[in-house]
C-alpha cells in the first residue's frame, strides 16, 4: 500500500486539493449552519403555548372609539349570542372569560420585603381549557395559594425594556416561577392577602389568568353584587383553518385574537432566508464536489500508465482505486469535522447573543444537524469512490 | 492453468491482409504448461500484440484464445487480475518499471502481491544479475540493460504457469544473458511452469522445445 501511494501520489496538485479543501469546508459550514440556525431561532418565534391549544380561539367584539368613550352598545357577549357560537358546527366548546371584580394590588419581594408593587387583576376561563396539570392548576376556599399564569409578553417587556435600561438582571421563566406573590384583594370591606405564584407563561392570551375557582370564589367574597357579561370568549374548534369560522366571525363582526400569524410569517421567512442560505451552501459544496472530481481526474490521467501497469501486473482495480478513494474520503473526512467544529464555535457566539436577549431560551441539540453532516459526508464520499472505481475501470478496460 | 490455445487468432489490423505466412495467426496453436517456445518475428509482425492479447491488455483480436478451454473473452476483471497476479507473468519489452521508485521497490511492489520471494531471494538474485548495487537506486537512473534485469526479477517474483518474454535480452551482453537465462530457467522448472520467449533476432539460448514463427 506505502509503494501504491508513493507512486500515485504523484502529480497531486497541493494548491488544486487545498481549493477543494476549503472551498467544501466553507460550503459543508454554511450548509450545516443554516438549518442548525434556523433550529435554534425558530422556537423564538413559534414557540408552542404548552397552556392553551392551538385549536382554541379567543374571540372578542371590536372595540370603536364610540364603545370608549361609553356612547354605543356593549361590546361584551350576551348569553344569545354564547348559544349560538355553541350550535355553529364548528364549535366544540365555548368558554367565557370572567374577569374579577374588585380592586387587586400584588408584591413581590424576597425575605418578606417587598420590592416590586403593582395594581393587577385576573381573568379566568372554564379549567378544562387550561392545559397544563390539574394538581398545579387549582383552588379551593380555604386555600391559601394562588397560581398564576401570565402572558409571555409581560416576561419580555421587563427583559426588555426594563430590565436593560435599568441595568437589572434578565429573568427567565424559571426564576420567574420561583418568586413568590403577595396578592391583596380588596372590596366588599375587605382587605385580604393570599400568595400567588406564577406556574406558567402564554404567548397566546393577553391576560393574567387565574383558576376558574378561584374567580368564583374571590368575586363572591369581595364583589357579591356585580355580575358582569364575558367580554372575551374562548372557543375550541375541531379544525381552526376551517373557512367557516372566518366568516361567522366576520359576519358578526367579533375579533379573533391571531397573535401567532406574525410568528408565523416570521418563521415563514426565516425558513426561507435559511433554505436560501442552504441552498447556497449546497452549491459551494457541488462546486468543491466538482473541483474535487476535476482535480482527481487529472491526477489519474497523469498516472494512466503506472495505474495500467499496476493492473497489468496483478493489482485488481480496487486496490489501484483505494488510494485515491481514501485520500477524498479522509479530506471529506477532514472538512466534515472541521466544519463541525466550526459551526460548534459560530453557534456558541450566536447563542451568547441570543441567551442575552432570550434567557428562557431552550438550548437545542445540534445532534441532528451534525446526522445531516454525517449523511452528506457518506454520500458525497460513496459518489466519491464510485466515481474513481469508474475511472479506474475505463483505464483497465483500455478506454482511458 | 495448463495450456493456452490461440484458435485461429489474427490482431485486427491484419484482417485485411491476405498473404500471412505464419506458425500461429491465423492457426490452431497450443502452449503447453512445462514447455519452453521460442517465437522468433519479424518487426511488426504482432509479436507484442500476442502478449497483449494473452495478458488481457489489449482484445482488438479475431479469433480465440483460450485458457485451458475457457475463452479469455468470458474472462471477468477478477479472472484478469487473478491470471496475472497467479499464472501469466509477462516481461514486457518496454519493461514498464516505474521510474520513480527504486530497484527494489520496483520488486516489491509486485512481490507485496502475492508474498512469493522473500527479500533475501530478491537480493541474491540481484547480485547475480550484477545489480545489487543499485537496489536502492531511482530505476530511471539505470541503464537500459539494469532495468531490463530488474524488469526480469520483478516478473519472476510470482507463481506463474506460463512466463513471457518480449524481448528479454535485448540489450543484455552474453554473459549477462546467459545469467538470466540459468534464473529464469531454474524458477520455471521449479514451477513446472511453461516459458514463452520471443525475438527478433539475438535470442536466450535455451533448450527450446519449440520455434515457431510468427
Amino acid at each position: 500500500m506505502n509503494l501504491i501511494w508513493k507512486l500515485l501520489r504523484r502529480h497531486i496538485s497541493l494548491p488544486q486539493f487545498a481549493g477543494f479543501f476549503f472551498a467544501n469546508l466553507l460550503g459543508m459550514l454554511i450548509v450545516l449552519l443554516s438549518p442548525q440556525f434556523y433550529r435554534d431561532i425558530k422556537p423564538i418565534f413559534s414557540e408552542e403555548d404548552g397552556i392553551i391549544r392551538p385549536d382554541y380561539l379567543i374571540l372578542s367584539k371590536r372595540i370603536s372609539t364610540l364603545n370608549a368613550i361609553g356612547l354605543s352598545t356593549v361590546n361584551t357577549f350576551s348569553e344569545e349570542e354564547m348559544e349560538d357560537l355553541a350550535s355553529q358546527p364548528f364549535a366544540k366548546r365555548v368558554g367565557a372569560f370572567t374577569s374579577s371584580r374588585y380592586k387587586v394590588s400584588c408584591s413581590m419581594g424576597i425575605d418578606g420585603i417587598a420590592q416590586f408593587g403593582t395594581e393587577m387583576f385576573f381573568e379566568s376561563v372554564p379549567d378544562a381549557f387550561v392545559d397544563v396539570d390539574l394538581q398545579k392548576w387549582h383552588f379551593s376556599e380555604g386555600d391559601d395559594f394562588v397560581p398564576i399564569i401570565l402572558p409571555k409578553t409581560y416576561l419580555a417587556i421587563y427583559n426588555f425594556g426594563f430590565a436593560q435600561s435599568q441595568n437589572l438582571p434578565k429573568l427567565s421563566e424559571g426564576i420567574v416561577g420561583m418568586v413568590e406573590m403577595t396578592i391583596t384583594m380588596r372590596g366588599n370591606g375587605l382587605n385580604e392577602c393570599i400568595k400567588g405564584r406564577v406556574i406558567g407563561f402564554s404567548t397566546r392570551i393577553n391576560t393574567i389568568l387565574a383558576p376558574e375557582g378561584f374567580i368564583r370564589w374571590s368575586n363572591t367574597r369581595y364583589a357579591p353584587d356585580e355580575a358582569t357579561e364575558p367580554s372575551r370568549i374562548i372557543l375550541e374548534v375541531s379544525n381552526p383553518a376551517d373557512d367557516s369560522i372566518v366568516n361567522y366571525i366576520n359576519e358578526k363582526g367579533y375579533e379573533m385574537e391571531d397573535d401567532k400569524l406574525d410568528a408565523g410569517r416570521m418563521t415563514f421567512f426565516l425558513r426561507l432566508v435559511s433554505g436560501i442560505v442552504m441552498l447556497i451552501g449546497l452549491l459551494i459544496s457541488l462546486l468543491s464536489f466538482y473541483i474535487l472530481m476535476l482535480s482527481i481526474y487529472l491526477l489519474v490521467e497523469k498516472n494512466t500508465e503506472k495505474i495500467q501497469t499496476l493492473l497489468l501486473i496483478g493489482y485488481s482495480p480496487e486496490k489501484v482505486a483505494m488510494p485515491y478513494q481514501l485520500l477524498t474520503i479522509g479530506m471529506n473526512a477532514a472538512v466534515l469535522l472541521l466544519a463541525i467544529g466550526g459551526l460548534v464555535l459560530v453557534r456558541s457566539f450566536y447563542m451568547k447573543q441570543i441567551w442575552s436577549v432570550f434567557p428562557q431560551m431552550y438550548d437545542g441539540s445540534i445532534l441532528p444537524v451534525i446526522a445531516l453532516g454525517i449523511m452528506l459526508f457518506v454520500m458525497v464520499s460513496i459518489l466519491n469512490a464510485v466515481i474513481i472505481r469508474r475511472r479506474i475501470n475505463s483505464i483497465w478496460n483500455n478506454k482511458g | 492453468m495448463d495450456s493456452i490455445r490461440l484458435d485461429n487468432t489474427l490482431p485486427n489490423v491484419f484482417l485485411a491482409r491476405t498473404d500471412i505466412q505464419s506458425d500461429i495467426w491465423r492457426r490452431d496453436v497450443t502452449l503447453e504448461k512445462g514447455m519452453t517456445y521460442l517465437i522468433e518475428a519479424q518487426s511488426g509482425t504482432g509479436k507484442s500484440s500476442l502478449c497483449s492479447f494473452i495478458i488481457g491488455y489489449r482484445k482488438d483480436y479475431d479469433g480465440r484464445i483460450l485458457f485451458d478451454d475457457k475463452d479469455s473473452r468470458r474472462y471477468k476483471n477478477n479472472e484478469w487480475t487473478d491470471l496475472r497476479r497467479c499464472h501469466v507473468s509477462l516481461l514486457f519489452q518496454e519493461l514498464r518499471l516505474f521510474p520513480e521508485l527504486t530497484a527494489m521497490e520496483n520488486i516489491e511492489i509486485k512481490n507485496s502481491l502475492t508474498q512469493f520471494k522473500t527479500r533475501k531471494e530478491i537480493e541474491r538474485w540481484m547480485e547475480a544479475l550484477g545489480i545489487a548495487d543499485k537496489m536502492q537506486s531511482p530505476v530511471r537512473l539505470l541503464s537500459f540493460g539494469q532495468q531490463q534485469r530488474v524488469a526480469m526479477i520483478r516478473a519472476l517474483v510470482q507463481p506463474f504457469d506460463f512466463l513471457l518474454a518480449d524481448e528479454p535480452v535485448s540489450h543484455l551482453d552474453e554473459i549477462n544473458s546467459k545469467v538470466m537465462a540459468d534464473i529464469m530457467m531454474e524458477e520455471a522448472r521449479r514451477q513446472g511452469a511453461g516459458i514463452v520467449i520471443t525475438s527478433i533476432g539475438k535470442h536466450m539460448n535455451l533448450p527450446y522445445d519449440k520455434t515457431l514463427c510468427l
